[in-house]
């Protein structure tokens, strides 16, 4: 063998050779991936019995989350505030909670609260305050008729022992020959003012729901 | 001769007569146009333009005025007004549009819907139910703030609507003694319940009072438009503007 020879077959062997290096490599580097996702993967996916926090159990039920909505009046004056919080309980029904307090929502009174199924619900006027923050006045509907509910803005009884008044139910009571309609708002400190319709559905007679003695005056305009 | 002569009188008499007639007919005329036009005119005045909302003080006194602890009357009962403390720096208060851009200020009242829009430029900055004219029409027209009081007493109505009020705070007057004001003695906002004047409640009469201007001496105050509708456009619809 000459030395050409030889340095042929040395240099055809290293090509070889580093060829076969560089297939083995890059298959390899290929495989690598897949062999470290080996090591992790199997983890969840092997095993059969999933953890709790990552599913549902048939027999659970869904967590429930209330939903909270609350709402505001200012008093006239701008000192006063009446406060609504309405909670959708798991049943369906909503319970209304009211509460008065400064209008920075110190020195707060729970005043009222009820538990209404829908559609029936209640909701605070923009005229809800007494011109002298004495009384509040809500109003329920969505039920067989309109109600207005007034009561003592500081959450104490009115004098009767009574929570609040239904003036809606006190004014049917009366038997005036006029439907009740609406409560709109206050002539003065005492005085609600009720608008009525005729029995032919027309505008009716206005009135006057004087809080402390309970009486219901007829009025010569309409409001 | 004779019979020309005397023929002649005749129709001299007559023509006489007949001018005398045309005289006196045109005359009683001219006299009765004068008389037409000017009743109809006085009549105009009298119902298209309310020249007072509170018909006592419109002629006393439209001056600052205030009174705490003095009781007031308004539909034959008694109302406590607020204590007006002027110890409080109005400019302190937050003012309405102060973060919006700059632009002509306009306060808009609905007549229709019982509501005031304020606005600067485009932006609506303030809206709030108001109670108009019951017992007297709140009068349509455009008009500028002419006078800003920070409280003043109101005066006027008669028999079982007659009214004395101390300390109505935050008036801005817009036309003679028709304004802007808070109302402490109602809470029936958005139902007609003034005497032509537009009530508020005092918290919203004291955020538009911090925001509108009075007139200086070079500008007019802030416009006020009164509207019998406001189209949502926000178009003033004046159908009997007294101006």
């Amino acid at each position: 063998m000459t030395i050409r020879h030889q340095i042929e077959l040395e240099g055809f062997s290293f090509i070889v050779a580093g060829a076969i290096f560089g297939v083995f490599f890059a298959v390899y580097l290929n495989r690598a991936p897949k062999i470290r996702s080996s090591f992790v993967i199997p983890a969840i996916q092997n095993s059969q019995e999933p953890t709790p926090a990552l599913s549902l159990s048939p027999t659970q039920a869904p967590t429930f989350i209330p939903k909270i909505e609350t709402s505001s009046q200012i008093s006239p004056d701008g000192t006063k505030k009446l406060t609504m919080t309405s909670t959708t309980n798991r049943n369906g029904s909503i319970t209304y909670a009211f509460t008065t307090s400064e209008a920075d929502d110190t020195n707060k009174n729970s005043i009222y609260s009820v538990t209404l199924s829908p559609p029936e619900n209640i909701t605070i006027p923009f005229n809800t305050w007494s011109p002298d923050n004495a009384y509040v006045f809500l109003v329920q509907s969505g039920g067989s008729e309109n109600s207005a509910l007034v009561m003592r803005a500081n959450g104490q009884t009115l004098p009767d022992g009574q929570q609040f008044d239904n003036v809606t139910e006190l004014f049917t009571a009366k038997n005036t020959g006029s439907i009740y309609q609406e409560t709109t708002g206050w002539a003065s400190e005492t005085l609600l003012i009720i608008n009525t319709k005729n029995q032919d559905g027309s505008k009716g007679s206005s009135y006057w729901f004087e809080v402390p003695t309970k009486a219901i005056i007829l009025l010569s305009t309409q409001f | 001769m004779r019979k020309k002569s005397a023929s002649h009188k005749i129709r001299t008499k007559g023509k006489n007569r007949s001018g005398k007639f045309l005289i006196r007919f045109s005359l009683f005329l001219f006299g009765s146009i004068v008389s037409f036009t000017t009743a109809s005119a006085v009549l105009h005045l009298n119902q298209a333009q309310p020249t007072c909302a509170n018909s006592q003080s419109c002629k006393s006194d439209l001056s600052t005025r205030i009174e705490n602890n003095m009781p007031g009357v308004f539909e034959g009962r008694i109302v406590y007004p607020p204590r007006i403390d002027t110890s409080i720096n109005i400019n302190e208060s937050p003012v309405l549009g102060a973060n919006t851009n700059s632009g002509a200020k306009h306060i808009y009242v609905d007549l229709s819907k019982q509501t005031l829009y304020a606005f600067q430029g485009q932006t609506q900055v303030f809206k709030t139910l108001i109670s108009s004219g019951r017992w007297a029409p709140t009068p349509v027209g455009n008009f500028h703030i002419w006078e800003k009081l920070i409280a003043t007493r109101m005066t006027g109505g008669e028999g079982a609507s007659a009214y004395d009020l101390p300390n109505v705070p935050y008036v801005m007057y817009f036309y003679n003694d028709f304004g802007l004001h808070g109302a402490y003695w109602h809470d029936n906002f958005g139902h007609t319940m003034s005497h032509g004047c537009v009530n508020m409640r005092t918290v919203d009469a004291k955020t538009l009072y911090d925001w509108a201007d009075g007139p200086t001496n070079t500008t007019l105050g802030t416009a006020v438009s009164i509207c019998d509708s406001l189209t949502d456009s926000h178009q003033c619809v004046q159908n009997n503007s007294i101006n």
